[in-house]
């Protein structure tokens, strides 16, 4: 399957952190399934600034293994730059991420990567069968989904499944900073890709403990609102703050017309119009407010990513080797 | 540039790209690269210049690594620069660099960084009358497995609101920096050049310098230094403590959120709109079920107000995504330490 002998087909990033447990285990395993399948590959795992013996062990299990590469962070930056740093030295064709805790299954690497084959940019993994605690975990991820799939229109069920394949060509293309790991896809979305989604299996946590809590909804629903605006409207952002000037100058006309007509004599006292003639003007300004954000936020893109970096198909056949 | 520097001491303008510069005498040995590069900001320091070199180089002598010493003259307008020309002349370690005109502390570094040879950098700026000939001591410090090493001034000798303002910015530092230093903002440290090649430089960042380390994941510590006796300075104008005052959020902002805009803005955004929004439609239900009119509530307008300014925020929040989004790219959001198996 591999297409020629000095390239790596198959990248595999794979984010650490205080997995001092895990990462013999993940390490035999993945080897494992690697050599059955016979392609070549490399291992890429990021140590994201552990405190206790995940680095130390890591290099030793390097020593031995040409496939393992080990980056090692100077403190811990999260996961999206764990993975983002994953997708930097990364060389194969193909790139499959898995969670560094042992509850994915490296047995579905390949099945992901055929999958990924069949046509599409990004496979994401769907845990069918998830083994967590359900209100802990079950429930905010399936109104989390819900939500996503609702503001990215990516149709995924399982959106933060850690088990990802992706064409290489498209990762290095996605921006991925903060804490957008969890949007992969729709990043990749924005940059025009093909998303596709595979049953995969899930096991328990054996070892350590889940690194997620229910505090991060805030930051998940912020992210979603700018993943939602880079999707719509990254290349007329006047769109959407326009709309916001419509709505308020649009309240402000109302009640300016209605002041005027008199529709408001049998309703509104003397005192009262005052009020609203000035919460109408109110409006007008914050209105106006938001036509000017909008007219800054085009300049912004408009200096900013070239729309011609997005991705699109390019193929030219060279007539002798076919 | 080489020791056959062009030498210009003539010249009064000198560019602060640093495409001119002034070397210490040539005596057409091509010197080895110096471990330790001393950067030094000066301004108007008159007759002191000569004494602040001698603090230097007794102290970098008595230490043994090879240096050169970089000082930065920020425009003066007395005979500093003259002085500097001297010193240059006699010792060919010393090289000098002329603002056209000033430029502050952060430009001064930046400037100093791109000439700086040593793979130490040391820089203490003038202004703040640290015992230079102890630095050597931040070094040592340094060899015990730090990547940068804060010069802590004490006993402080500047005035009591100076004191005061320097204690709160840096107790805010350290609950919102997670950095437990006395001093951050003392302008005295010593690095290795890579720590600071890796911060972007610009504003008056320079005093953040051990804050943006420390979040790059390296090693940063303090170690006591003594202000000069009689270093008694006050701030002449107000202007220096408003800016301090918002030097602090500046902190919480780089420290917390300059990556995630909206998780900043859009916290309070929220809180606004949302607090908003429930003022309204208290007085909305209100005056329908008849209970009494609303001209006399400014809770309205309060009301109107805060809803539109949640907006604002979460819009500025929003815009800030999309800068970070178009215009950020090649900034990297980790900072690795070692790759096995490149």
């Amino acid at each position: 399957m591999a297409s020629s002998d000095d390239k790596i087909f198959c990248s595999i990033v794979v984010p650490m952190m205080n997995e001092e447990e895990s990462v013999t285990p993940m390490h035999e395993a993945i080897t494992k399934v690697m050599a059955e399948w016979g392609v070549r590959y490399e291992l890429i795992i990021v140590d994201d600034g552990s405190s206790d013996r995940t680095f130390e062990i890591l290099s030793t299990l390097a020593q031995n293994d040409a496939c393992l590469r080990v980056v090692k962070f100077r403190r811990n930056f999260g996961q999206s730059a764990a993975m983002a740093a994953g997708f930097e030295h990364a060389r194969g064709e193909y790139i499959v991420t898995l969670d560094g805790d042992l509850q994915n299954d490296p047995e579905d690497i390949p099945r992901v990567v055929a999958k990924l084959q069949e046509g599409y940019d990004v496979v994401s993994g769907w845990r069918k069968d998830r083994k967590d605690k359900f209100l802990i975990r079950k429930v905010p991820s399936k109104i989390a989904n819900r939500l996503i799939r609702k503001t990215t229109r990516v149709s995924l069920h399982d959106t933060g499944c850690s088990l990802k394949a992706y064409r290489a060509e498209v990762v290095q293309k996605i921006r991925l900073y903060g804490e957008m790991h969890r949007f992969i896809p729709g990043l990749a979305r924005i940059e025009g890709a093909r998303i596709g989604e595979l049953v995969v299996k899930h096991h328990e946590r054996k070892f350590g403990k889940s690194k997620y809590n229910l505090s991060r909804t805030f930051r998940v629903i912020m992210d979603l609102m700018t993943l939602n605006l880079l999707l719509k409207y990254l290349t007329r952002p006047l769109h959407f703050f326009g709309g916001l000037t419509v709505l308020f100058n649009g309240l402000g006309f109302t009640t300016l017309a209605a002041l005027f007509y008199g529709w408001n004599q049998q309703y509104l006292g003397e005192d009262e119009l005052n009020v609203l003639v000035a919460l109408a003007f109110l409006l007008f300004a914050a209105g106006i407010n938001f036509l000017l954000y909008g007219l800054i936020a085009n300049s912004v893109v408009s200096t900013g990513q070239k729309r011609d970096e997005r991705l699109y198909e390019f193929k030219s056949y060279d007539r002798n080797s076919n | 540039m080489t020791a056959t520097a062009i030498r210009n001491h003539t010249r009064e303008n000198f560019d602060f790209t640093g495409a001119h510069e002034a070397a210490g005498e040539s005596n057409g040995r091509a010197a080895a690269l110096p471990k330790l590069s001393l950067i030094v900001p000066v301004f108007n320091l008159a007759e002191e210049t000569v004494a602040l070199y001698h603090e230097l180089r007794a102290g970098f002598e008595a230490h043994g690594e090879s240096f050169e010493v970089i000082f930065i003259d920020d425009a003066s307008t007395d005979a500093t620069w003259l002085h500097l020309n001297k010193i240059a002349k006699e010792d060919a370690r010393v090289k000098l660099i002329r603002m056209r005109t000033s430029f502050g502390e952060t430009s001064a570094l930046d400037a100093g960084l791109r000439h700086a040879k040593g793979e130490r950098i040391v820089y203490a700026t003038a202004r703040v009358r640290v015992n230079m000939s102890a630095l050597p001591q931040l070094l040592r410090k340094m060899d015990e497995g730090h990547d940068l090493v804060v010069g802590w001034r004490t006993p402080r000798q500047d005035s009591g609101l100076n004191r005061l303002v320097s204690h709160g910015f840096n107790w805010l530092v350290e609950r919102f920096g997670k950095l437990p230093l006395h001093d951050i903002n003392s302008s005295v440290f010593v690095a290795h050049r890579e720590v600071l090649e890796n911060i972007i430089l610009y504003g008056n960042l320079n005093i953040f310098i051990p804050i943006l380390a420390a979040r790059k994941g390296y090693r940063v510590t303090e170690e006591p230094i003594a202000q000069k006796p009689g270093a008694f300075r006050q701030s002449k104008y107000l202007s220096e403590y408003i800016q301090r005052l918002l030097d602090i959020i500046t902190v919480i902002y780089l420290t917390k959120y300059s990556k995630k805009p909206l998780h900043f803005l859009g916290f309070f955004g929220m809180i606004f709109t949302v607090a908003g929004l429930a003022m309204n439609g208290y007085l909305f239900t209100y005056r329908i079920l008849g209970y009494g009119g609303i001209a006399g509530r400014p809770l309205l307008l309060l009301g109107a107000l805060l809803l539109v300014i949640g907006l604002q925020m979460i819009s500025i929040g929003l815009i800030g995504e999309m800068i970070i989004y178009t215009h950020a790219r090649d900034q990297k959001e980790y900072n690795i330490e070692t790759v096995i198996g490149a």
